[in-house]
């Protein structure tokens, strides 16, 4: 043999002996059988394989958690109360973690290893969360970078409160090796069961958003898991001021198209202010101004901040923060059932929206919010 | 180059699936180290300073979240601001960073129109910190990547 091909061969040899040492040393440290995790003080039980993730684990046993990162502990939206001690918490989890959470021995699940038997709890709602298989009905482009895509649920139903969203999860594709899920509000009405519509913008990088535009075909299989959130329409008589721009349409729609064909909350009068860049980033103005024309209690008020001259744009301009400003002040009827704030966007556009109304009466309590971070 | 482990456990992390599912890595086939050695001669080159330009993309983070979500105009350049849950570790340990993405492209090419890594540059806190800290400019044919020639033609 020549001597060129000895020492390549002989480190081949070696890291293989030492791979198959690993495998078996894992095989035999890390076979924690079978557990116990329990729930909520017993509630629910689960016999389950030991050496997982927690997040994993419970998702395998049909209990979503929400996680936007896959597991990879960059999101901090997987927290569980663990009750058992696990050790103290490691170095990824210590940035989501306030010294109350610390206190308390919120974990991050997608962390935490399920090594014995385990007493967690969780928010009772996530036991209705349930993984749905789809079709990809139908995609339809709304503005050049936003999808309209509709969803048929392969079986069953979906219930779930207008605002509420779902993660999408998206497989590898290209060079994108493993599934990731990412959360989007629902655009449809809950009446209609069988399917699940999305409103997805590209994010110029997004893992996600990349697929849904460049990869997603009718006809495609597709798993939602869901539904999410706690921002929904709150019962009280007082006038919603609904504040949104891009894709932060979504749970809106849902919300004005439930409201219109329940006719829930008769009282509740609705503003909403739909901010965009330039008309061609405006959408669905045609559908809201003939909703506004049939239903007296919805007022529609979308804005441009940048109108191309040769648009001709006849409706507000400016950012839809000072549009907002405007309207409390000198349009919007003040009655003694009072305003409500409801926004989706941005953590900067929410904020924003937040020190207007505030400036304008409505106090931090009475606004609700869906944000994108 | 004898890498340090510090570089080399850096580098591991830069794999797609550790700290992000992309990676840092795109389709580059050179090692991290000899990314950061030939961005370093290109920074050079074009008379960059890594100090500079992170501040210069700072600026324009803070300006693009005047656009509340929404692209804005600022100067000769568009600029979009978006955020997502979480946050990054930086693959060299020393710091989590909040996940975002801002987008700069020339205002006068519709953003449809607009190439990743082309004409149009895509970064994050992230991004900023591995720039200054550590030279990275991440590799070629990730969408994160900040192309050196791409930073003088739109920044300055």
């Amino acid at each position: 043999m020549s001597p060129i091909l000895v020492g390549p061969l002989a480190v081949g040899a070696i890291s293989t002996v030492l791979a198959l040492i690993i495998a078996v040393l894992d095989k035999v440290l890390n076979n924690y059988g079978e557990v116990e995790i329990s729930i909520n003080g017993g509630e629910k039980k689960l016999k389950v394989k030991g050496g997982s993730p927690l997040l994993g684990t419970l998702a395998a046993e049909g209990i979503f958690v929400p996680s936007a990162c896959g597991g990879r502990g960059t999101c901090g939206a997987c927290k569980c109360k663990v009750l058992t001690d696990v050790g103290p918490h490691l170095p990824t989890e210590l940035p989501y973690m306030s010294p109350a959470d610390i206190k308390e021995n919120i974990r991050l699940s997608c962390q935490v290893k399920v090594r014995k038997n385990l007493e967690i709890e969780l928010p009772r709602e996530l036991f209705s969360i349930k993984k749905y298989r789809t079709r990809v009905e139908k995609i339809r482009s709304v503005t050049h970078d936003i999808k309209e895509v509709l969803f048929a649920l392969e079986s069953g139903e979906i219930e779930f409160q207008a605002g509420q969203y779902v993660q999408l999860v998206v497989p590898p594709y290209g060079e994108i090796k493993e599934s990731v899920q990412r959360a989007y509000s629902m655009s449809s009405v809950p009446s209609g069961r069988r399917h699940v519509e999305l409103l997805i913008r590209l994010v110029p990088g997004g893992i996600a958003t990349t697929w849904v535009h460049k990869y997603l075909k009718e006809g495609d299989a597709v798993e939602l898991v869901g539904p999410f959130g706690e921002f929904h329409v709150h019962d009280t008589p007082a006038a919603m001021i609904c504040v949104a721009g891009g894709s932060g349409m979504a749970p809106f729609k849902s919300m004005f198209y439930h409201l219109y064909e329940s006719n829930a909350f008769p009282e509740k009068e609705i503003w909403y202010f739909f901010g965009a860049r330039t008309g061609k980033d405006m959408f669905y103005v045609d559908e809201l101004r003939a909703l506004q024309e049939k239903w007296p209690r919805f007022h529609f008020v979308p804005a441009l901040s940048e109108p191309a001259a040769e648009e001709h744009w006849q409706g507000e301009t400016g950012l839809i923060t000072d549009v907002l400003d405007r309207y409390l002040q000198h349009s919007i009827p003040r009655s003694e059932k009072g305003w409500e704030g409801y926004l989706c966007g941005s953590p900067g556009m929410i904020n924003a929206c937040i020190a207007v109304m505030r400036k304008n009466g409505i106090t931090e309590d009475k606004i609700y919010y869906d944000k994108f971070a | 180059m004898k890498q340090s482990p510090a570089d080399r456990q850096a580098f591991e992390r830069m794999m797609p699936g550790v700290i992000t599912a992309q990676g840092f890595l795109g389709k580059d086939v050179r090692s991290p180290d000899r990314i950061i050695a030939e961005d370093e001669l290109l920074f050079r080159e074009l008379g960059l300073d890594f100090d500079t330009v992170a501040d210069r993309l700072e600026e324009l983070a803070r300006k693009g979240e005047e656009g509340l979500g929404e692209p804005i105009t600022v100067g000769k350049l568009l600029i979009q601001s978006g955020e997502a849950r979480g946050k990054l570790p930086c693959p060299w340990g020393d710091g989590f960073f909040h996940k975002n993405a801002v987008s700069v492209s020339p205002a006068d090419i519709p953003l449809e129109a607009c190439a990743e890594g082309e004409d149009m540059l895509i970064y994050s806190e992230l991004s900023i910190h591995m720039l200054r800290a550590h030279h990275f400019c991440q590799g070629r044919g990730s969408p994160f990547r900040l192309e050196p020639a791409l930073l003088k033609q739109l920044l300055f």
